[in-house]
């Protein structure tokens, strides 16, 4: 088996590198058995694209998906710079 | 007062077209220009380009855009470019763009901005090619980036990037990445052109306020950080001269 750091950056490089994903705003921390998806994403498509990538690249753990959708809802309110 | 409406990082595809557009075509009611502060697709192709052409064509405010290094990714950042121009956005790289907002004038230079790192923790113009070719990208943006902002004739100057002026902004990412995600020579052209401020992306999970060097604010509007369609700043065009007295 992959040692854990070396599962972690080929991890990180399969979500970043992977055409189907292409994120670089979600992050894999690998710990035992498991690997946290945490992060954000533009749409709920992209959240199973990124699940399937990891389990193809790390198929014995377990996926933890804290991965949330953003928000494209108005903005409340406004800074005032002066 | 000059309302600026922001947003960077919305990575764009097809699977997400149309998602932010209710929330755009509103725009009007919250801001007088919207700034795109880059990675506005996922891999930079051209269908890609189209989603966010539809997304953002024909707002009832000026839409003013820089590239970021996604929209790079497949080597057509001139088509991209092109095909966003053709559909009304004001696609920036080493120009600028004034608009007239209730008699006062808000000016805008764009570049894409680089990497480098910050003061002391940054790499050098120095060694192999390809090191020099990385410091020496940046140094050509951030020289490009002083020139224009010196060159904007306005009440309120801004400067869109993609990658970040201050490390500021980048709290919450791995510090070992910051030379990745921006450069203080960004920040050194704005500092010394006048600039009322700076909006970025690029740093999903920085933070949304910072400064640079010489006091002018900083905003990083990555989209995961500021958690709707866009986020709007109230600037007063006195702050600048306010300050410089
Ligand atoms: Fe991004
Ligand atoms: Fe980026």
């Amino acid at each position: 088996m992959t040692s854990e750091p070396y599962l972690s950056a080929h991890l990180h490089r399969a979500i970043a590198e992977d055409p189907r994903t292409a994120e670089a705003g979600v992050r894999a921390t690998v710990r035992g058995d498991h690997v946290l998806l945490s992060g954000d994403v533009a749409c709920e498509q992209r959240r199973a694209d990124l699940e399937a990538v990891v389990h193809e690249v790390a198929p014995d753990l377990h996926v933890v998906d804290d991965v949330r959708v953003v928000s494209v809802a108005e903005p409340e309110g406004s800074e005032e710079l002066r | 007062m000059i309302r600026i409406a922001a947003v960077g990082d919305v990575h764009l595809g097809a699977d997400a077209r149309g998602r932010m557009r209710p929330a755009l075509e509103n725009v009007g009611e919250h801001a007088d220009v919207l700034l795109l502060a880059g990675d506005l697709t996922r891999h930079g192709t051209l269908d890609e380009a189209q989603v966010v052409a539809e997304e953002f064509a024909d707002l009832p405010v000026p839409v003013v855009a820089v590239l970021g290094n996604h929209d790079h990714h497949d080597d057509k950042p001139v088509e991209v470019a092109r095909l966003l121009s053709d559909s009304g956005l004001h696609v920036l790289e080493g120009d600028a763009v004034v608009f007239e907002v209730g008699g006062e004038r808000i000016g805008v230079a764009g570049v894409k901005g680089f990497g480098g790192g910050f003061a002391g923790k940054c790499g050098s113009n120095f060694g192999e090619r390809e090191m020099k070719a990385f410091v020496g990208h940046t140094i050509e943006i951030a020289e490009t980036l002083r020139a224009v902002l010196a060159s904007i004739e306005a009440d309120v100057r801004v400067a869109l990037t993609h990658y970040s002026p201050v490390p500021d902004t980048l709290r919450g990412e791995p510090p070992e990445i910051y030379p990745f995600l921006g450069s203080y020579l960004l920040g050194e052209a704005i500092d010394a052109t006048g600039t009322d401020l700076a909006i970025h992306g690029h740093a999903h999970f920085g933070t949304e306020q910072g400064m640079t060097p010489g006091g002018v604010r900083v905003r990083n509007v990555a989209q995961p950080i500021i958690r709707s369609a866009y986020t709007v700043y109230h600037v007063e065009p006195m702050v600048r001269a306010a300050v410089a007295g």
